[in-house]
């Protein structure tokens, strides 16, 4: 129990005090996550919804290929993405290794087939009345696309929260992409296992505490907005 | 946070080293002459000069003599130079049961925490540290196995940590030691002083020749402050609960 | 007569191995009101889908305005903008009755006020009126069905296809729809219409077609003239 307090007191202290480690690693955590997630959605929703509407002839081995990527060990997509920036891999002139772009790459790939695939539960759980529907009145198959987007927003939200819980508590990719370069790629998680190494364990709880508040924080936001839409 | 405008050097190291907190006094005063920033990137030793071995760094700061020689040799280096050193030293728990603490060398404790089948953690992940105690084993013509010997493939801190649990004895270098004598263990330095525990760093730059991209002007800017008067001095001066972490070689 | 609006020839469509519509030949001519009578499973709700231009016969042509349809994209959205279909239980968008009245309009450009003021007349129409802004997914079962007729006449198609607009409505509902339907077909809008009921040629002018299995009866290939 004593070590939970001393935690609480030290994270009390870090928010307090506005350790610049602390926000730095904060700030960085929400940016890279943020970008990640958007790229994610862009391409993943769309993916994901077309897969779901569509029937085409190898839709069931991309079904199940869109499954199995989700169960992919992110230490797998961290290592291919690291081989490809790498300076010695197929985007070595890109710089990109030890940079929060880098990073950014590395973490949408992960969050890409979870937003895909809730995505498609949510068209294929919809009413299949809805694109008929809008064709009838007169929408082009991109408009009943897009009004089919609506009617099952809140499916295509609970994927983005989804996406977004995977990538911010990402730590084996972050740091293999990333470096935990200080003030520049430190994550939260990335800060977190170091201090752990470090064997500054309250530090590290601290740090934990904090990220569950940003992540708690976050989650309640999206979901007052959903409530919000709903009433 | 970063300026566009700022180079970035990349210099990897060890985990140990940057633990050792040296590189948040030698940063910021190097940082501030040349307008750069530096992006130090710690992981193991072996990862470490892998980094440069694929020009993803432009520096390399590690403490592992056999393997910067063959980094040199194999011309993925430039320059290396000596910066510093620190020691290793055996440290356990205070009662000391394999009573190491009057032997003449290193090499003679293994030998007792052996026989006793005293708790030993080791690296395991072929980090300076651990290549410089499986030196000691070959030394004292044995080869370590059994259930009291746990090779656990972690960092330093996370091996005495564990040391610290099981009350067994480990090897670490003295500036991580002395980071985590202030209440993350109780474990005592039970041998040290020893010249083959000596544990000397090189700094070198990576080769532009193979690698054109590197900041190679930036890395030998980084190198002559290491090795010049203030950067030793600041390695010279950095304490930790004040005690000494590394030590220069006294020339100039 | 009056000119044919579609001709369909030798059209087939299926589900699965299912032969779900297999007409000879038929015509629907402008400006009158056809009604398909026929058992559940006789082919209704798919005619209306190939006349919606929601589904491609697997066999046959459609002939629209004089031109054979080739259901490529562009042509389908131009051509489902002047058909609309209205389902038998038909789904209404999540959001106000006005949203989803108004999404015809909102779909071939029309502007803010005159979509306004296209909501208003619609819905009063119907015998709606005043309920633009309730939420559409409450509604009870005859006042949906009425938003849905409304959105559909909002989109002012120039042939009007209904499945089942009078089956499990309450008669307060069934009357306007019914009248609605009978000044729709004076003013000269096509109507296909789909019924259980063979008593509503009793009441509205119109031309029968029937269906049984898919098939229209093979020795008939015109539609009969209601006395």
């Amino acid at each position: 129990m004593g070590f939970l307090a001393e935690s609480l007191r030290k994270a009390v202290f870090l928010i307090v005090s506005g350790s610049p480690d602390v926000l730095s690693a904060v700030w960085t955590s929400l940016f890279i996550s943020a970008n990640s997630i958007l790229l994610a959605s862009l391409l993943g929703i769309p993916a994901g919804m077309c897969i779901g509407v569509g029937d085409f002839p190898l839709k069931r081995i991309v079904l199940t290929l869109l499954n199995s990527l989700m169960a992919m060990p992110t230490v797998v997509i961290g290592l291919l993405v690291y081989s490809a920036i790498s300076r010695r891999g197929v985007l070595g002139s890109w710089n990109l290794l030890f940079t929060p772009t880098g990073m950014i790459l590395g973490l949408t790939l992960l969050a890409l087939p979870i937003v895909a695939n809730y995505s498609l539960s949510a068209v294929k759980g919809a009413d299949p009345r809805i694109v008929p529907t809008a064709l009838t009145l007169g929408a082009t198959r991109f408009q009943s696309l897009l009004q089919l987007t609506r009617e099952v927003r809140f499916g295509i939200l609970a994927a983005i929260i989804a996406g977004f819980g995977r990538v911010i508590s990402e730590v084996g990719a972050a740091m293999m992409l990333g470096g935990n370069i200080r003030g520049y790629t430190r994550t939260m998680t990335t800060a977190i296992a170091l201090e752990t190494e470090k064997g500054d364990f309250a530090y590290g709880l601290a740090l934990g505490i904090i990220l569950m508040g940003v992540a708690l924080g976050i989650n309640a936001l999206l979901t007052f907005v959903q409530e919000k839409r709903r009433s | 946070m970063l300026s566009a405008a700022d180079a970035r050097l990349k210099l990897s190291t060890t985990t140990s080293t940057q633990d050792a907190g040296v590189l948040d006094v030698l940063l910021p005063p190097f940082e501030k002459n040349c307008h750069c920033q530096v992006n130090v990137i710690a992981v193991g030793t072996g990862k470490a000069l892998k980094l440069g071995e694929s020009g993803d760094v432009d520096v390399v700061l590690v403490h592992a003599r056999p393997l910067e020689d063959q980094f040199v040799a194999a011309g993925f280096g430039l320059n290396r130079r000596d910066v510093m050193f620190n020691d290793f030293v055996i440290i356990g728990p205070p009662d000391d049961p394999a009573h190491i603490r009057s032997v003449k060398t290193a090499a003679d404790a293994l030998k007792r925490i052996a026989a006793a089948q005293v708790p030993f953690i080791s690296r395991g992940d072929e980090s300076g540290t651990h290549q410089k105690e499986m030196g000691l084993w070959r030394t004292g013509g044995l080869d370590p196995h059994g259930r009291w010997y746990r090779s656990v493939g972690q960092g330093m801190g996370e091996t005495i940590i564990m040391a610290t649990e099981v009350r067994g004895y480990t090897i670490s270098d003295r500036g991580t030691y002395t980071k985590f004598k202030q209440g993350k263990t109780d474990l005592k330095i039970l041998f040290e002083h020893e010249p083959g525990l000596l544990n000397p760093y090189g700094v070198i730059a990576v080769n532009p020749k193979k690698f054109p991209w590197v900041q190679y002007d930036l890395a030998m800017q980084f190198i002559d402050f290491l090795t010049g008067a203030e950067g030793q001095a600041l390695i010279a001066g950095y304490r930790v609960g004040g005690e000494p972490v590394f030590f220069v070689y006294g020339r100039k | 007569m009056t000119p044919a609006l579609y001709e369909l020839t030798a059209v087939q469509v299926r589900f699965g191995s299912r032969v779900a519509l297999d007409i000879d030949t038929l015509m629907i001519r402008a400006g009158c009101l056809h009604v398909l009578i026929g058992p559940n499973g006789s082919g209704k709700t798919t005619l209306l889908a190939v006349l919606a231009f929601l589904r491609k016969p697997d066999r046959g042509s459609v002939v629209f305005c004089g031109s054979s349809v080739n259901w490529s994209g562009k042509e389908l959205g131009r051509l489902r903008k002047k058909v609309t279909l209205l389902h038998q239980e038909s789904y209404l968008f999540s959001g106000t009755v006005r949203a989803n009245v108004g999404f015809g309009l909102r779909m071939r450009g029309v502007d803010q006020e005159e979509t306004h003021r296209s909501v208003k007349h619609f819905l009063a129409l119907v015998g709606m009126a005043g309920f633009e802004e309730r939420d559409a997914t409450a509604l009870s079962g005859g006042e949906a069905r009425r938003v849905a007729l409304a959105r559909a006449l909002a989109c002012r198609p120039e042939v009007l296809l209904l499945d089942e607009p009078l089956t499990h409505v309450d008669q307060e509902s069934s009357t306007i729809v019914e009248n609605l339907i009978a000044s729709l077909s004076r003013a000269g809008t096509t109507i296909v219409m789909a019924s259980h009921d063979d008593q509503i040629e009793k009441r509205l002018p119109c031309m029968i077609v029937r269906l049984n299995a898919g098939r229209t009866p093979r020795h008939e290939p015109a539609p009969e003239e209601s006395a």
